[in-house]
């Protein structure tokens, strides 16, 4: 006797308020049984238009703009936005603005992929307790960003020509008592989560994507180094001074959702080398350079990338001597990254579609901008 | 230290590949023909003399009169970065060719720059609004926008066509 069960295909609609979205994002799952058989992402939710409201602005009144795109690394959408200004008007920036300005960014990758951790984990089921852990741990970061620009999320620390405000005294020990601290922290995670059976069997060849299929995604930050193409910005196209760190980049070879968790757990301990040996050598001087605050830079267009903590974060500004950009265009990592979330959940089941989500470590703000 | 291609540099490796695809060429950028545009990125692509294997960026810039759709492209392995731009002069119905089948990373890019200035992209398999719902008027990121039909006036910040809001009732001064 043949089965008499039959089903239907239906959909089912995750988020856009759903915890696992990490904000507002909607999947549109076509579901037969257990099995996704198609998948429609409906974003939007949080656009408002910072290309067109930087059009209005001066350059300089940009910067906070930004902050608000990935507002988990602002620190990084900061120096993005001033390389592209620098770039076009052929500012230098003082030895000391850079060196301080690769500390800031590098500890804001910290923080960034204490969160992705986090929230990583969470999805996977491992209920509340990591993510708490993570979350203890980026409060420490937070907290000397406090101390250097007044802000703890939304910094607008980095200027064009340098940064806004040079380092506190206080500044170093507080980093350097943080940095004592940060590599037995990624241990313990690393301990406590690689070493669980069940976090490895709900990440591992979940969400696999070959390297061919990586790089003609567009896919860039730990998705693409997690397929095993070793391309960091830091590291082929350094800025600020990167080339001076010794650094290594981490790569998957499987290119699943655990090569990405590992990718990052272990970039955090490169940042963390690169802050030592920022620190180290942190050259006196001044920290920025005066630019005329009604900056007019000659026509004209540059892109400039950096190595965000989602990847390559791209400014493009188009100049027509004019006191504002004529066009400003950001090169959202979290954006096209999803370009292969429906290739990635398609064929698996809804629960490793959440997975699969957390590990490309959206930031709703800058998918949508 | 990625190196930039001249414009000139792609202009000959596209002429070199594809005859006759490149309009004219810049200092840092490379102006490709529409006819042959597709053609000439998948070859871009697949040399490996240029081995373009990665997109990286792709953005529409309006030019009041015409409409530039800029692509940056890199290889991992020779570590250089082109940028290649195709021009449309048609500013009411600008359309372009799609280059989703070459590089899937377009597919979303070109999405965004549709939804928000309204460039047409041929061939794409699903082109629609990304951000903005359907039936939103106009395209905000042209420079134009608050002039089109259909579009927002300076200075009132409701839709043409959906009834203003009632001012509140004045109160005669006693």
């Amino acid at each position: 006797m043949t089965s008499a069960i039959k089903s239907e295909p239906f959909i089912l609609n995750i988020g856009p308020q759903h915890p696992s979205t990490h904000g507002v994002f909607r999947v549109k799952v076509t579901v037969d049984g257990e099995r996704i058989l198609d998948a429609e992402m409906v974003m939007g939710y949080l656009h408002r238009s910072m290309e067109k409201l930087a059009e209005e602005r001066t350059y300089t009144q940009n910067i906070p703009f930004t902050d608000r795109t990935d507002y988990l690394a602002s620190m990084s959408n900061n120096l993005g936005y001033c390389l592209a200004v620098e770039k076009l008007a052929g500012v230098e920036v003082p030895e000391r603005g850079q060196a301080i300005r690769v500390i800031m960014a590098e500890f804001q990758r910290l923080a960034s992929h204490c969160m992705a951790v986090g929230a990583f984990t969470n999805d996977t089921g491992a209920w509340q307790t990591p993510v708490m852990w993570c979350f203890r741990e980026r409060e420490k970061v937070l907290d000397l960003f406090e101390m250097t620009s007044g802000a703890r999320l939304t910094c607008n620390y980095m200027r064009i020509g340098g940064v806004a405000f040079d380092l506190r005294k206080e500044f170093e020990p507080a980093a350097r008592k943080l940095l004592a601290s940060f590599p037995p922290f990624i241990d313990e995670m690393e301990e406590l989560l690689v070493g669980n059976e069940i976090f490895l069997t709900r990440t591992r060849g979940v969400g696999v994507l070959s390297h061919e299929r990586a790089a003609n995604c567009s896919l860039v930050g730990p998705m693409l180094r997690g397929s095993g193409i070793a391309w960091d910005i830091r590291k082929a196209d350094p800025y600020s001074g990167y080339e001076k760190y010794d650094f290594d980049i981490p790569i998957g070879y499987q290119g699943d959702s655990f090569d990405r968790f590992i990718v990052r757990l272990e970039e955090m301990r490169q940042s963390v080398k690169i802050i030592r040996q920022a620190l180290d050598g942190l050259p006196g001087g001044p920290h920025s350079t005066q630019v005329p605050l009604a900056l007019r830079p000659p026509k004209g267009e540059a892109y400039a990338r950096v190595e965000g903590p989602r990847g390559e974060l791209g400014y493009f500004v188009v100049s027509d001597e004019g006191p504002s950009p004529y066009r400003f265009h950001i090169r959202a990592p979290s954006f096209i990254n999803l370009s292969a979330l429906r290739e990635m959940t398609v064929g698996g089941t809804v629960a490793d579609a959440i997975v699969v989500l957390g590990s490309i470590d959206i930031v709703v703000g800058e998918v949508d901008r | 230290m990625t190196r930039t291609m001249l414009g000139d540099e792609i202009a000959s490796h596209a002429e070199r590949l594809v005859p006759g695809s490149v309009a004219r060429a810049e200092a840092g950028a490379c102006f490709l023909r529409l006819e042959t545009l597709r053609e000439t990125m998948e070859a871009l692509r697949t040399d490996p003399a240029t081995d373009l294997l990665h997109l990286t960026n792709l953005c529409g810039v309006d030019y009041w009169d015409h409409f530039e759709v800029v692509y940056h492209a890199q290889s991992f392995d020779k570590n250089q970065l082109a940028c290649i731009k195709a021009e449309t002069y048609d500013h009411d119905a600008p359309v372009v060719p799609s280059v989703t089948p070459v590089w899937f990373g377009a597919w979303m890019q070109e999405c965004e720059a549709y939804d928000l200035l309204g460039i047409t992209f041929e061939g794409h398999p699903r082109l629609y609004r990304i951000f903005l719902w359907d039936g939103y008027p106009g395209f905000p990121l042209r420079k134009d926008f608050l002039s089109m039909p259909g579009g927002l006036q300076p200075g009132l910040s409701e839709f043409a066509g959906v009834a203003p809001r009632q001012e509140p009732p004045r109160r005669a001064v006693q």
